[in-house]
């Protein structure tokens, strides 16, 4: 067959022309022969290409066209330049200056108001301690003067829970701000020196990490679940209100926190004073946020950072924790609630601050 | 969504331009065009930039809306102005222009996906536009007037004083032969 004959064969077949049996008999060909069949879809594809070259000729043309229509002139002169003179340009400065510092003013006494307003309503559940515990800086003062108080003998405590193996562990910001030292208490009763690591008070989160030599990492059995968690979902909690572990349960009751954040959930929990850095869990034992605060105006409102914050503080310090430390897979599933708890409770730790 | 109007407008004019309609055609062209004036002006375009961009946004449309492809998911001016603020962009990042980039050029709307595919169309457009004018003719009239303009064989035969259909038809065949010869050594190079 020669090219002529075969290029005739393709576009009669493309096009219809064939009767049923010349069309079987070149679907057969089509199939025995991957060549013809090449050169059948090679066809199509320039009648394609020279259709849409076509239609795009035509559109050009209509195009220019219609633009030589247009009244140019006009349409350019629209957006009206306005000549400003010299003089009257320092004056437009001048009263541009005292409109933004009066604005500006404004906005900062505004803000300042606010936070006052703020801080009255919110309040960090870190606890204090009322352990007779102080800090080395105060025992140094002490031994110095013994007639001067301690500078500032309160303690805090909080709530921590390990993400990693290797003893890293996650908590409020506000716990561990100012600390000069911080020990960690496994409910165990086993109690190891951490030093923060990482801190980011935006989202009020602290990463610390165990320094203790003896301290023996265990693998960790939940994972950080950063995807968003739906209103209603029921979540539970484990902290350290008091000495011992306390167990909470709520449900997700709004997307945002305090005055909007959307880093953070509403949480309808009991929380108390201890409880922050506290992980709030879903019902699978997925780790879905840090609990932070509550509202002071009423009762029942706790506030707990998204757990994709986290996740976004830990891949800012993969240098430190690469990411195959803290991504594990969970074994938490299928559990029951107290087994997850029982299985939970060794990676949940109190956190003291001295400072 | 929400019931707009103005979004009802404009899917009647690309239904128009779907159905080859000049007068949606032109309107389209009247009421967008303003704006990517105004915006290549702002930056030290000329007149004639603003046209070839403008025209060339309103390409990628129709050929979208050829292909029943386009959703109209923001308002038609937004997708214009969008495409054309990208194409600038592109334009100012590529020509000889040592214009600093506007920081308001960000998006407006995600469009580059489009305009990735845009690229690769047009260049198998310029490939058989090349192809085409390396044709000669009557070829080139011929193979325009069967495959593009539809006309039939027996008219096309006439036009050119061919003693009947089929020596035009050989004709024919003898140039698509030679324009895909032309258009496939380009292709696939």
């Amino acid at each position: 067959m020669n090219d002529m004959t075969l290029i005739r064969d393709i576009e009669r077949y493309l096009e219809g022309d064939m009767s049923m049996q010349e069309k079987a008999a070149f679907d057969a060909l089509r199939q025995s022969n991957p060549l013809i069949n090449e050169q059948v879809l090679a066809h199509q594809q320039l009648i394609q290409q020279l259709e849409g070259y076509g239609r795009r000729v035509a559109l050009k043309e209509k195009l220019n066209h219609i633009h030589a229509s247009l009244d140019m002139d006009t349409m350019k002169a629209s957006p009206k330049v306005i000549s400003i003179s010299r003089r009257m340009l320092t004056n437009l400065a001048a009263a541009a200056c005292i409109a933004l510092i009066t604005s500006l003013s404004t906005i900062a006494l505004m803000q300042k108001a606010t936070r006052q307003k703020t801080t009255a309503q919110y309040e960090d559940v870190r606890r204090v301690l009322n352990n007779i515990q102080r800090s080395q800086n105060a025992l140094i003062n002490d031994f110095n003067s013994k007639k001067k108080a301690p500078a500032n003998p309160g303690t805090y405590g909080g709530t921590g829970f390990a993400i990693s193996n290797n003893g890293y562990l996650v908590t409020n910001y506000h716990v561990v701000a100012g600390a000069d030292s911080i020990y960690i208490q496994s409910t165990k009763g086993e109690v190891y020196k951490a030093t923060s690591v990482f801190e980011d008070i935006s989202s009020d989160l602290a990463i610390l990490k165990i320094t203790d030599s003896s301290f023996r990492g265990q693998p960790v059995p939940y994972t950080l679940k950063p995807q968003g968690v739906p209103r209603g979902e029921y979540v539970y909690t484990l902290g350290f209100p008091r000495d011992e572990v306390v167990y909470g349960e709520g449900y997700i009751s709004a997307q945002t926190g305090f005055n909007g954040d959307t880093t953070a959930y509403q949480v309808s929990i009991p929380v108390n004073p201890g409880n922050s850095g506290a992980p709030l869990m879903d019902n699978k034992g997925d780790v879905v946020g840090i609990v932070t605060g509550k509202q002071t105006t009423s009762d029942g409102i706790a506030f707990a950072v998204k757990t994709a914050n986290l996740k976004r503080l830990l891949e800012e310090m993969k240098d430190k924790l690469p990411k195959k430390e803290w991504n594990h897979k969970s074994r938490m599933e299928g559990l029951t609630r107290a087994e997850q708890i029982r299985k939970m409770e060794d990676f949940v730790y109190l956190v003291k601050v001295y400072n | 969504m929400k019931h707009n109007p103005n979004i009802e407008r404009d899917r009647e004019l690309l239904l128009g331009l779907a159905r080859n309609d000049d007068k949606a055609l032109s309107t389209i062209y009247k009421e967008n065009f303003p704006s990517v004036l105004r915006m290549v002006l702002q930056y030290r375009g000329s007149e004639d930039d603003a046209k070839d961009l403008f025209q060339e946004a309103m390409i990628i449309l129709f050929e979208k809306v050829q292909q029943g492809e386009f959703d109209l998911y923001s308002k038609l001016k937004t997708f214009l102005y969008s495409i054309c603020r990208h194409l600038w962009l592109k334009k100012l990042q590529t020509g000889n222009m040592s214009l600093a980039l506007p920081d308001e050029l960000e998006e407006v709307l995600p469009v580059e996906d489009t305009i990735d595919e845009h690229v690769k169309k047009d260049e198998q457009f310029r490939i058989m536009e090349q192809a085409m004018s390396g044709m000669g003719e009557p070829c080139k009239t011929i193979l325009e007037d069967y495959y593009i303009r539809k006309m039939s064989m027996q008219d096309i035969s006439e036009k050119f004083g061919y003693t009947n259909a089929e020596n035009a038809k050989n004709q024919k065949y003898k140039c698509l032969m030679r324009l895909k010869k032309l258009f496939f050594d380009q292709y696939k190079s």
